[in-house]
């Protein structure tokens, strides 16, 4: 559209305005959530009639907050998000790089229906399997590991890796990585096996230097989705041990509807590290969505 | 080094695929399996084959009309009693009726609550759908108007996204809160006082629109970033020429930007539509499904059915059907576009 | 109907940098003027404040001595193509060319007629229902000026339109577009980097540098009589040869150090001694001769052969670069390496102060 530098000054007033207006819709909920959490329950139902109720205002008490800890068991939960998160996502970079590697860069039979079956893969929503690929691992021989050492389990269900391991393969991440290695030109691989290199060597030196935005990409958006994951872990993990952050704040809820300063406490407890993150990586976010998105 | 470049690329390829093919294929191939027997998740036994029972139970819809007995016009025979003893309606149940003339017409299914929610998150899609990228397209535009500080307003439309979809659940069903929410206290304040306090997530009526705003609310970041790429891919020299020709701005907007984003909105469009027909967390966190099944979705019923009831044969055919209405709709997004491509040359 | 266009000082500014410091231009009804100069002295921001499309910092711009600094584009009725030709990509070649009509709901069968004749004025009627990107570059240049003629504008705008073709086509463009502008007696403005378009399509050329305007003239003025350096070096190919000077009781000292001394040329006489000169000559006035007895000498580094003309470039000591001489049928068979004699015909010289401005001859 026109550079701003040409419209008229009301006309800039009005956009000015009605983006304000939008970004105080926008923020409401958040503003709702981190001012209640600060408020005892009395607190929230006396300034609910008014502006109060997103402003922290009045008596304010941090005693949500140590409740949400003691009863809500958010550490415990907190540290099995990041541990999914964390294994799945480097675990993925590694993998689906890779095979995007093998399918952008090397000759081998198969690599056509390979293509195919990749672009099948990412048409379909992971809702659609999520309840077969329950029933699969619910059959699967796993492994535990208790008092006595590694002993064999009769499925999957209610551990840590069954919230990981299916989810290290992914259709998107290899898509992204497959479209970003085919922008490098073949010039720098050729130089590399001229002076020697394998195929390993090449993806190493020359492949991974040059893809660091594409990394990002995959790496933020497979974080987020692995961190906000509900659905899954919904059915496959009925117990407390594996449990991840989002069961717990459903759980929360569920158990304490009355207690609304706390349950926002524990929403904003989860909420605000992302938020901060998101801040500081503004940026590759919206380059993390631009790039999914363009490609479509 | 030949040997190695066959066995290399397998290697590298491997683990990814072999995932793909173990946790994304073998659960379909066993999901269509599972959909003609009636295994149970807790029980030893295999399952027995029983051909299409799934599909039929799941899918089997029929029309009842009933003329009024001989002498009383308005009433006509139970429904239950039909269903009790005619053999072509056994396992039947009354999905809803109205009237044509004088006679009764009443649906009859053998899962109405999976119809309703067919039906639900048909409705939540229309809904949501325009609202999201209606919202969308309009901060796309804002924030591509030019004025300064646009990275803060884009940063803040797009908050929203990085929330977990649990998140955004719990703290709007406080905002929904009939005495107490926000929304309410804004609606009653705006309108002095003319528009009552609703029961968002109670009432049947306005509990699937109430979903369907907040989750607009939700996503509508992300899809302007989308937008806004696509914006931006638009040559500024376009609207130069028809500024010069005489397009007013309604007219660039018409000719220029619109015609310039279409594939994108086609993209967004359809994008927006899958991820609404899975609608899960939002309904299984604020409602459980409810009130009286208003917000029960497809994904919803086969969670259902599949663990909670422990029935997965059945949660299987659900999933299955429901891969197939998605599969519809890609197919559909790859010829609208391809035909648009067709034109565009 | 074309229009007088006059600019009186016109100036430019974003924030506090200052792109265009007092501009004055006065193009006549029917003039083809070329707006040329080096990337970055805004010549398209010029033409796109003439256009409308930029505001106008400070001065006025008249279209038939009215004042339009704050009409819109669509009023001030201007055509113009730009480098890029934006092409609506969704219409067909009819459907772009009429799209002004459309929106000054001209009525439908006014709107064909005018469509029909600018189609064929430029050979576009068998192409009137593809889209721009089935097009050649040549096609759709054509149809960006169809699109500007067909609203009879006042002045018709240029922004670097050849640039984006090959070389052929771009020497076929510029003759269509010469031929239009006989043909249709439009007033026009025209922006491009490359001396030779202005050269050979301009009634009047405005060379530009920073901002600033350095001349305004014919292009043979421009040629013959360059008012400063930038318009020496900037017209004309290859460009002309220039050499530190300093007037000396002798006649004119060429390069510093060991020199050689010229006769002096006129309009030097009123110079004092001592004064340091710039000293140029174009190509065409020099010849190469054997190194005995030559007023400088110097070492051919390279030779040009383009067919008709070959070009030597010498390596003279006092000159500021590689001096361009064009070689006649007796001087042809030398050598790179091969050292030479340079003579030149003080008579055509230029001289130039250390300003850069030209001394009056």
């Amino acid at each position: 559209m026109t550079p701003a530098a040409y419209k008229s000054i009301p006309l800039r007033l009005a956009l000015y305005a009605l983006m304000a207006v939008f970004g105080v819709v926008f923020l409401l909920p958040f503003l709702f959530m981190l001012s209640s959490s600060l408020k005892t329950n009395d607190g929230i139902f006396a300034d609910f009639a008014s502006i109060r109720a997103v402003l922290p205002v009045g008596a304010l008490t941090g005693e949500n907050y140590l409740h949400a800890f003691a009863r809500g068991n958010i550490g415990h939960y907190l540290a099995n998000s990041l541990l999914i998160t964390g294994v799945t996502v480097l675990m993925g970079m590694v993998v689906n790089s890779l095979a995007a590697f093998a399918l952008a860069r090397l000759e081998w039979r198969g690599k056509q229906t390979a293509l195919t079956l990749l672009v099948i893969a990412l048409v379909v929503p992971f809702e659609a399997i999520s309840v077969p690929l329950m029933i699969l691992v619910a059959k699967l021989p796993g492994v535990a590991l208790g008092a006595d050492g590694l002993t064999m389990t009769r499925s999957w269900l209610d551990t840590l890796y069954v919230q990981i391991v299916p989810f290290v393969a992914n259709a998107f991440s290899i898509f992204l990585f497959y479209q970003f290695f085919r922008d490098i030109p073949k010039d720098f691989d050729e130089a590399a096996y001229i002076d020697g290199a394998t195929p390993l060597q090449v993806y190493r030196h020359v492949i991974v230097p040059s893809s660091l935005p594409v990394f990002a990409t995959v790496a933020i958006l497979q974080s987020l989705t692995m961190w906000n994951q509900y659905l899954w872990p919904l059915i496959t993990v009925p117990g407390e041990a594996a449990r991840p952050l989002m069961i717990g704040m459903e759980q929360f809820f569920g158990a304490r509807k009355t207690a609304w300063g706390e349950v926002m406490a524990y929403a904003s407890l989860i909420t605000v590290p992302v938020l901060i993150a998101f801040i500081v990586l503004q940026r590759w976010f919206v380059r993390s969505v631009v790039g999914s998105g363009v490609k479509g | 080094m030949n040997r190695d470049r066959r066995i290399t690329p397998l290697v590298f390829g491997a683990p990814a695929l072999i995932g793909l093919a173990v946790f994304l294929v073998l659960p379909f191939l066993m999901a269509l399996v599972l959909t003609f027997t009636d295994q149970r998740l807790v029980s030893p036994q295999p399952g027995a084959f029983v051909g299409l029972r799934n599909y039929q139970r799941l899918l089997s819809v029929g029309a009842l009309v009933q003329s009024p007995e001989r002498d009383r016009d308005t009433a006509y025979v139970r429904v239950r009693a039909v269903t009790r003893s005619d053999p072509a309606w056994r396992g039947y149940r009354p999905l809803g009726d109205f009237r044509i003339g004088a006679r009764r017409v009443t649906i009859l299914a053998k899962d109405p609550p999976f119809l309703r929610a067919l039906g639900n998150t048909f409705a939540f899609a229309m809904m949501v759908v325009p609202l999201q990228c209606a919202l969308a397209l309009g901060l796309a535009l804002l924030v591509n108007a030019g004025i300064r500080g646009e990275t803060v307003f884009r940063a803040i439309y797009f908050s929203p996204v990085v929330m977990s979809m649990v998140i955004v659940s719990v703290v709007w069903a406080f905002l929904f809160d009939r005495d107490l929410g926000l929304l309410n206290q804004t609606l009653g304040a705006i309108s002095f006082g003319v528009v009552r306090p609703v029961d968002w997530l109670g009432n049947p009526a306005t509990a699937m629109p109430a979903i369907a705003i907040m989750s607009a609310w939700q996503g509508a970041g992300f899809q302007m970033l989308i937008l806004l790429a696509g914006l931006q891919g638009i040559s500024q020299e376009l609207y130069d020429a028809a500024r010069i020709d005489g397009a007013s701005v309604w007219q660039r907007f018409v000719h220029i930007t619109l015609p310039g984003l279409r594939q994108t909105i086609v993209f967004v469009l359809i994008v927006t539509t899958i991820a609404a027909l899975g609608l899960f967390t939002q309904v299984d966190v604020m409602t459980g499904g409810g009130p009286r099944g208003a917000t029960a979705t497809v994904m919803f019923e086969a969670v259902r059915h599949g663990v909670r009831e422990g029935d997965i044969a059945y949660g299987a055919t659900i999933s299955v059907v429901y891969f197939a209405l998605i599969t519809g709709l890609i197919v559909l997004q790859q010829w609208l576009m391809r035909s648009r491509a067709r034109v565009a040359g | 109907m074309p229009a007088s266009v006059e600019l009186r000082n016109v100036r430019k500014s974003y924030g506090a940098a200052e792109i265009i410091k007092g501009v004055s231009l006065r193009v006549a009804p029917g003039e083809f003027v070329v707006l040329v100069g080096p990337s970055g002295c805004g010549k398209s921001t010029l033409l796109r404040m003439i256009a409308g499309l930029e505001a106008i910092s400070a001065g006025e711009l008249r279209f038939d001595d009215v004042v339009v600094n704050d009409w819109d584009p669509a009023r001030r009725r201007v055509g113009m193509v730009f480098q890029s030709y934006a092409l609506y990509p969704h219409m067909t070649v009819e459907q772009n060319v009429g799209f002004a009509l459309k929106l000054a709901k001209i009525p439908a069968t006014e709107r064909a007629a005018r469509v029909d004749s600018a189609l064929g004025v430029l050979q576009l009627t068998q192409l009137r229902h593809h889209k721009p990107s089935q097009l050649s570059g040549g096609q759709r240049q054509r149809v960006a000026i169809g699109r500007a003629i067909v609203r009879n504008p006042n002045v018709f705008l240029f922004d670097e339109p050849l640039s984006n073709l090959d070389a052929t086509l771009r020497g076929q463009m510029r003759m269509e577009i010469a031929r239009l502008h006989q043909r249709l007696m439009n007033t026009v403005i025209y922006v491009t980097h490359d001396q030779v378009e202005a050269m050979t399509l301009a009634d009047r050329i405005v060379v530009l540098e920073d901002g600033v305007v350095r001349q305004i003239g014919t292009p043979m003025e421009l040629y013959d009589a360059p008012a400063n350096l930038f318009v020496a070096s900037f017209i004309g190919t290859p460009t002309m040869g220039l050499f530190d000077a300093r007037v000396t009781a002798q006649g004119l000292a060429i390069g510093t150090g060991d020199t050689e001394t010229v006769r002096l040329p006129a309009h030097c006489a009123a110079v004092p001694a001592g004064t340091d000169l710039t000293l140029g000559i174009r190509p065409e006035h020099c010849t190469v001769s054997p190194v005995e007895g030559a007023s400088l000498r110097g070492t051919i580094v390279m030779l040009e052969r383009l067919g008709a003309d070959t070009f030597a470039f010498l390596e003279v000591p006092g000159a500021r670069d590689l001096v361009p001489v064009r070689l006649s049928a007796q001087t042809d068979g030398v050598v790179t390496g091969q050292k030479v004699g340079l003579e030149f015909d003080v008579g055509k010289a230029h001289v130039f102060d250390q300003t850069g401005m030209a001394l009056p001859r």
